[in-house]
C-alpha cells in the first residue's frame, strides 16, 4: 500500500504518448487520466507531450491547455526535488495551517504552487487531505506529518533540505496544542 | 487463508462460497487487526503491522498461529494507530512499534490485557476494554461504517464472509427492478452528498428516462474541507459502495458505472481498484452477473483537484474529459447527464446504504431517524472537539449529544461557540441551538445544511469573521469562474471581509455582504455559487455583534485578526529567556536577561512570532 | 404548442424554444452578453435572468437557455428580476470599467454605476463571456483559444500564451466580442489578433491595398470543400469597397452601346478562372482553387 497524496502511478512509464493513449484505447473521455499518467511519468506536463497528445487524439491543443490550467493538481513546470503538500482544510486552518503556509513561503522563498529557487521544494497547498484528525497536516514526498506547529514544519523541511531524508524523530511531532496557549 | 474462488455462476454459488469461507474460520483464533486508514498510517500503523506480521511468521514456525490483518478506518483517528485483538475485541490505541512485543506476549498469546494501552475516559477515569465501552463509540449506530475496522478492505472474501453481495444475489434472483426502486423509495433514503433528494425518486426518474444507454455514477469527490467519511468508506469498505452501485444499475437498467474519486485520496483509489478487480474475477461485475443475464461494469476516474467537480454536471463534464464547468440543470441529469444520457449519480455513502436496505428491508431503515430523514448519517466531527473522528448516528440525534456525549466536549474545556455543518455551502450554528435535532430539514431551517456531513466545532478562540473569510477564500479558489455572480461576487465578498478583518470595515459592509449573498443565491449558475454566501449569511445572522465590533470598534474579540488586538508579555510568567526578543523581526521586544521582557507597541507589527516562540506561554493576546 | 405568458401577456411558443427566443420574437427586450444566435447558449454572464413560476414559488432562471417544454409563466420586468440583472451588471462594471459597450448596455438597463471597487487582476476588460472561444471552436473549427485557469484568475488565451498555430486570423473572435476587448491590428503584411499575440499573413485588396483578411482563412475554407472564401468573404481579390466599384463598372459596361464594357465583362465570367488569375497568382498556399485550375 502506498501512502502518497500525489497522483499515484497506476502504470509503469509507458513508451511515450502512444503507449498512454493505447492504455485507454484512444478514448477521448479519458483525456484527464491520460494527462494524469503523463504527470505521473514526468512529474509535470511538458508542452511537447501535450502537443503530441493533442495530435494523437485529435483534440484541440487549446482544450488540453485549458484542462491543464483548470485542475489544480496539474503542473506545467518541472517540480522541485521534494514535494510539500500542505493541507489548508478547515480543521488545519483552525489549527494554524495558514501560519505554517506563510512560514514555509517565507523560509524557502516559494509561492503556492511554485518551486523554491534552489529547486529543493515544490509547495502545494491543497484544500483538504481528509486527515483532519491529524491537523495541521503536511505530506512531504508521500509521507504524512501530523500535529504540526510552525517550528516543527520548518525544522522538518530544513532537515530534509540538508539531508534529503526525513528522520523518524521529526515525524508525528507535536503534543502541545495551540489552543492551550491562548488565554 | 482461503483460496479465492473465481467466476461464481449463480447466487447459490455465492452462498456456497460464503459458507466455505466461514467454515474455514476458527472462532477461537487469535487475531490482531491493525487499522491502516490514512490517519493511523500517518501515525505509523504500517510499522506496527509489519512488526506484527514478522512476529506472527516467526511464531508460526513454533506452531503458534496468530492471524494478522489490516482493516479500514475505525473513525477514531485522533487516537491512532488503533490495534484490536481477538478474541475479546480488545481495543488498544496510540500503539507504537515498541508496544508490539508486549501486546503479543500479554494479549495475543497470554490472554491478558495491556492496561496502559486501553482507552481511559478523561473525565470519569474509567477504562474501556472494547470499543462498545468507549463513549465515542457507545452512542453510535454503525450501518455503513459497520465493516470499517472489522474486515480487510483489500480482500473480497472477507466482505463475502460477513454477508457481502447477498443483497445483490437477492435482487438478481428474486426482485424486479421496479421492486428494488420501491424498496429504496419506501426506506425514505435521501442523498448523503448534499441536497438530500429522495434517492428512490431519483432512481425512478432515471429508470423512466427515455434514452439509452443509462449510466450509474458514484460521487466520491469529497471536497468539503473537514469531511472525510467518504474517504474512510472507500478505503475501509469499498465493496459496499460497489455492491450498492450494481444494485442501482440493475434497478435502472444500466450497464456502465463510474466512480469519481478525489485525487487526494490515493488509498481510496487503490482499494477501490483492487475491489473492482476482485469483483470482476468473482463474476460479480462483468457479463451475466450470477447467471442473471444482467451485465454491468465499473470504471474509476480520479479527480484532479477541483472542488466544483463535486457538483453533478461538473463531475460529468470531467468524466467526459473536459473542464469541470457546471451547466444549467433545467433538464435534470437523470434525463440528460453524462454524454446527454440518463445518469444516476449518488454519493458513495448513499450507495453504501443500499445493500443494507435491500437485506434488512425498507421498514427497518425507515424505523431509524426522524420523520423525514431516515436512517443514519456519518459525520466527521472535527475542530476544537476532544474526540475527533467519524461518527455514525441515527438522524435526529441532537447536536449536543454528538458534540458532548460522543465528541467529549470542547478541548481544554473552552466554551463552545458554534458548529459549522455542511462545509463551504453550509452555515454556522450557535450554542443556543445545541439541543436541536440533526436532520436534513432542521439544519436547513437553521440556515445551514446537512451537506456531506462535515461538523466543524469552534470554540471561543475562533473569530467568526476570520472563519467566514476562510470559507469565502476557499470558494474563491475553487469557483470555476464561468458565471459572473460566483466569480465576481465571491471576490467582492472576500474583499469586504478582508477589510473588516484588517480593521478597515465601514458602516454598510454587513448590508453589502447580505445583498451580494441574495444576488448570488438568485443568479449563480450552480449550487456552489448559489450557496457560496451561506457561511457569511449564517454568521451574520447569529454573530452580527461580532462583525459590528470589528467594524465599529476595530476589535477582534476572539483575538485572531492581526491588528485588532495586541500582544503583551505577562510579567508574572516571563522568565526573561530572551527567545522572543531574539526572534522578533522588528526588534520590538526588550528586557534584561532573566527579567521580564516587554513589547514596544509602537514598533510591534502583530506578526505573532513571539507568541509562537515563547516556551512558557508568557506572551498573551489582549 | 405551449403558451408562454410573459409579464402577463400570452405568446405562442414551440417546445424546445428558449424564453429568450420567444421574448425576442415578440419584441420584448432582455439584455444579453454571452449570447449569440449562431452559437449554443452558454448562460455564463447571467445578465438575461428572468423569473418563472414554479407553482407557488418563483425561480430566477437564465432566459437564454431555459427550454420551454410546457406552458410557462415568466416575469421579465418584476422587481426581483430587474434587481438581479442590475446586480449582475454592477459586478461586471466593476470588472470592466473601461468598456464603452458595457456602459451603454448598463445605461439602457438603468444602471448608473457600480458600488463595487475594481479588484479583478486578470484580463481586466474581458467579461469572460466565452463567445470568442465558442465561435472559434463551434463555428470556425480552429479552437485556437480557450479559457485558461479558473475562478478569478480565468482568462482567455492561446495554449501556453504563445502565438497559436491553430489560429487562422479570421477575426471572428473580435467580431463577436460584446465589449470590444479583442482587436485586429493590421501590420504591413500580417494581421495580429490583439490580446492573443497571434499573427497571420494578411491579404490585401489587389486594387487599393486595404486589408481583406488572412491568407489562412482562404486556405482553410477552401480545404473544407464548402463555399470558398472567394465566394464567401472576399469575393474577388478586392475589398468590399473596390468590389462594389467593380460591380458598378461591370453593370455600366453591360449596358448595350457602351464600348468600354467588354473587357470587364470577360473578366467577370462565372467560374474559377477569373479568381485564379486575380486572386491566387503567386499564392502557393491556396489549395482548392489551385487544384480546380
Amino acid at each position: 500500500m502506498r501512502e502518497t497524496a500525489e497522483t499515484p502511478k497506476l502504470f509503469a512509464p509507458a513508451e511515450g504518448i502512444a503507449g498512454i493513449v493505447d492504455r485507454y484505447g484512444g478514448d477521448r473521455d479519458m483525456l484527464i487520466p491520460m494527462m494524469q499518467d503523463i504527470q505521473a511519468d514526468f512529474g509535470y506536463l511538458p508542452r511537447e507531450m501535450l502537443k503530441e497528445l493533442s495530435e494523437s487524439l485529435c483534440v484541440p491543443f487549446s482544450r488540453i491547455y485549458s484542462i491543464a490550467t483548470f485542475y489544480a493538481s496539474f503542473r506545467l513546470e518541472p517540480p522541485g526535488e521534494h514535494r510539500i503538500t500542505l493541507c489548508m482544510g478547515t480543521v488545519c486552518f483552525l489549527k494554524g495551517a495558514d501560519r505554517i503556509s506563510r512560514a514555509i513561503q517565507r523560509e524557502f522563498s516559494v509561492g503556492p504552487g511554485g518551486t523554491s529557487p534552489d529547486g529543493k521544494f515544490t509547495f502545494c497547498p491543497v484544500n483538504c487531505l481528509g486527515a483532519c484528525a491529524l491537523a495541521p497536516v503536511m505530506v512531504v514526498d508521500g509521507e504524512y506529518h501530523g500535529g504540526l506547529t510552525v517550528d516543527l514544519a520548518v525544522n522538518l523541511l530544513r532537515k530534509i533540505a540538508d539531508a534529503g531524508k526525513p528522520t523518524e524523530a521529526t515525524r508525528n511531532g507535536k503534543k502541545k496544542e495551540r489552543g492551550s496557549k491562548k488565554k | 487463508m482461503s483460496t479465492v474462488a473465481t467466476g461464481l455462476k449463480t447466487a447459490n454459488d455465492l452462498e456456497q462460497y460464503r459458507r466455505h469461507l466461514l467454515g474455514e474460520r476458527d472462532p477461537r483464533a487469535h487475531r490482531v487487526r491493525v487499522c491502516v486508514g490514512t490517519g493511523c498510517t500517518a501515525k505509523g500503523a504500517k510499522g506496527v503491522l509489519e512488526l506484527f506480521n514478522r512476529t506472527a511468521e516467526e511464531a508460526a514456525n513454533d506452531g503458534v498461529i496468530v492471524e494478522t490483518k489490516c482493516t479500514g478506518c475505525h473513525g477514531f483517528c485522533e487516537r491512532g494507530p488503533i490495534v484490536v485483538v481477538d478474541p475479546g475485541n480488545i481495543f488498544y490505541h496510540g500503539v507504537k512499534r515498541e508496544d508490539v512485543p508486549e501486546i503479543w506476549r500479554e494479549s495475543l498469546t497470554g490472554g491478558r490485557i495491556v492496561e496502559r494501552l486501553l482507552y481511559k475516559d478523561e473525565t470519569t477515569g474509567q477504562v474501556a476494554k472494547t470499543p462498545d465501552e468507549i463513549p465515542f463509540y457507545k452512542a453510535q449506530h454503525r450501518i455503513v461504517l459497520a465493516y470499517n475496522g472489522v474486515i480487510d478492505p483489500t480482500k473480497i472474501e472477507e466482505y463475502v464472509a460477513v454477508g457481502g453481495y447477498a443483497a445483490l444475489a437477492k435482487v438478481l434472483t428474486s426482485m424486479e427492478p421496479k421492486e428494488v426502486i420501491d424498496e429504496i423509495t419506501n426506506s425514505g433514503l435521501r442523498g448523503r452528498g448534499g441536497g438530500g433528494f429522495l434517492t428512490g425518486r431519483k432512481w425512478r426518474s432515471a429508470r423512466d428516462a427515455q434514452s439509452e444507454p443509462r449510466y450509474v455514477i458514484a460521487n466520491g469527490d469529497e471536497g468539503d474541507p473537514g469531511a472525510f467519511m467518504d474517504r474512510s468508506l472507500m478505503e475501509g469498505a469499498p465493496h459496499s459502495v460497489i455492491e450498492g452501485m450494481i444494485i442501482g444499475a440493475y434497478a435502472i437498467d444500466s450497464s456502465q458505472g463510474f466512480v469519481y474519486v478525489r485525487n487526494e485520496y490515493p488509498l481510496a483509489v487503490q482499494h477501490l481498484s483492487t475491489a473492482i478487480a476482485q469483483a470482476r474475477e468473482l463474476g460479480l461485475l462483468g457479463y451475466d452477473i450470477l447467471g442473471s443475464g444482467f451485465d454491468f461494469d465499473i470504471r474509476i476516474n480520479r479527480g484532479s483537484g477541483a472542488f466544483v467537480c463535486g457538483e453533478s454536471t461538473a463531475l460529468m463534464a470531467s468524466l467526459e474529459g473536459r473542464v469541470g464547468e457546471p451547466r444549467a440543470k433545467y433538464i435534470h441529469t437523470v434525463e440528460s447527464g453524462l454524454h446527454e444520457k440518463p445518469s444516476l449519480l449518488n454519493n458513495v455513502e448513499t450507495w453504501a446504504n443500499v445493500p443494507q436496505i435491500i437485506l434488512k428491508g425498507a421498514d427497518w431503515f425507515a424505523s431509524l431517524g426522524t420523520e423525514k430523514s431516515k436512517g443514519t448519517k456519518v459525520f466527521s466531527l472535527v475542530g476544537k472537539v476532544k474526540n475527533t473522528g467519524l461518527v455514525e448516528v441515527p438522524m435526529g440525534m441532537t447536536l449536543r449529544q454528538i458534540i458532548y456525549d460522543i465528541g467529549g466536549g470542547i478541548r481544554d474545556d473552552k466554551a463552545f461557540k458554534a458548529v459549522q455543518t455542511g462545509g463551504p455551502s453550509g452555515g454556522c450554528i450557535p450554542a443556543r441551538y445545541l439541543d436541536e435535532q440533526v436532520d436534513f430539514d432542521r439544519l436547513t431551517e437553521l440556515g445551514s445544511m446537512m451537506g456531506s456531513g462535515g461538523m466543524i466545532v469552534m470554540d471561543e478562540d475562533t473569530c467568526i469573521v476570520n472563519f467566514a473569510k476562510y470559507f469565502v477564500g476557499f470558494l474563491k479558489d475553487e469557483s470555476c469562474g464561468k458565471c459572473t455572480p460566483c466569480r465576481e461576487g465571491i471576490a467582492q465578498m472576500l474583499h469586504i471581509l478582508e477589510g473588516i478583518a484588517k480593521g478597515e470595515g465601514k458602516d454598510g459592509d454587513i448590508e453589502r455582504l447580505e445583498q451580494l449573498g441574495t444576488l448570488m443565491e438568485d443568479t449563480a449558475l450552480c449550487a456552489l455559487g448559489k450557496t457560496a454566501a451561506n457561511p457569511v449569511l449564517s454568521t451574520i445572522r447569529y454573530f452580527r455583534a461580532e462583525y459590528e465590533e470589528h467594524i465599529r470598534e476595530k476589535r477582534c474579540p476572539a483575538k485572531e485578526c492581526p491588528g485588532l488586538f495586541n500582544y503583551e508579555i505577562n510579567r508574572d510568567v516571563c522568565t526573561g529567556c530572551g527567545l522572543c526578543a531574539k526572534k522578533c523581526p522588528v526588534e520590538a521586544i526588550t528586557g534584561e536577561r532573566k527579567k521580564p521582557h516587554a513589547i514596544d507597541q509602537q514598533k510591534c507589527t502583530n506578526c505573532g512570532t513571539c507568541f509562537d516562540a515563547c516556551p512558557f506561554s508568557a506572551v498573551v493576546k489582549v | 404548442m405551449p403558451t408562454v405568458t410573459i409579464d402577463e401577456k400570452p405568446y405562442r411558443a414551440d417546445v424546445g424554444e428558449t424564453i429568450l427566443e420567444v421574448a425576442q420574437r415578440n419584441g420584448i427586450w432582455i439584455p444579453t452578453l454571452c449570447h449569440h444566435q449562431a452559437l449554443e447558449p452558454y448562460a455564463a454572464c447571467r445578465i438575461c435572468v428572468v423569473e418563472i413560476d414554479r407553482g407557488g414559488w418563483w425561480q430566477v432562471v437564465t432566459s437564454c437557455n431555459y427550454p420551454i417544454r410546457r406552458a410557462l409563466t415568466v416575469r421579465v420586468n418584476s422587481e426581483r428580476a430587474i434587481r438581479a440583472r442590475r446586480g449582475v451588471m454592477e459586478l461586471l462594471l466593476a470588472r470592466c470599467p473601461e468598456s464603452p459597450q458595457l456602459r451603454r448596455l448598463a445605461n439602457r438597463m438603468g444602471v448608473e454605476g457600480t458600488p463595487y471597487p475594481h479588484i479583478a487582476a486578470a484580463q481586466e476588460n474581458c467579461i469572460l463571456c466565452n463567445l470568442c472561444v465558442r465561435v472559434c471552436s463551434e463555428r470556425i473549427g480552429a479552437s485556437a483559444i480557450s479559457m485558461v485557469g479558473r475562478g478569478g484568475d480565468r482568462t482567455v488565451a492561446t495554449p501556453f500564451r504563445m502565438s497559436s498555430e491553430d489560429c487562422i486570423g479570421c477575426g471572428a473572435c473580435a467580431a463577436v466580442c460584446p465589449v470590444g476587448t479583442i482587436d485586429l491590428i493590421f501590420h504591413e503584411d500580417e494581421v495580429e489578433i490583439s490580446p492573443f499575440e497571434t499573427r497571420v499573413t494578411l491579404r490585401r485588396c489587389a486594387e487599393c491595398g486595404r486589408p481583406v483578411g488572412s491568407e489562412l482563412v482562404n486556405e482553410v475554407l477552401a480545404s473544407r470543400g464548402g463555399p470558398t472564401l472567394v465566394e464567401m468573404l472576399a469575393g474577388d481579390a478586392y475589398c468590399l469597397r473596390c468590389k462594389r466599384k467593380k460591380l458598378a463598372e461591370r453593370l455600366t459596361a453591360a449596358v448595350p452601346g457602351n464600348g468600354s464594357g467588354r473587357a470587364a465583362q470577360e473578366r467577370s465570367l462565372p467560374g474559377g478562372t477569373n479568381v485564379q488569375t486575380g486572386l491566387h497568382a503567386g499564392n502557393p498556399r491556396s489549395i482548392r482553387v489551385g487544384e480546380a485550375g
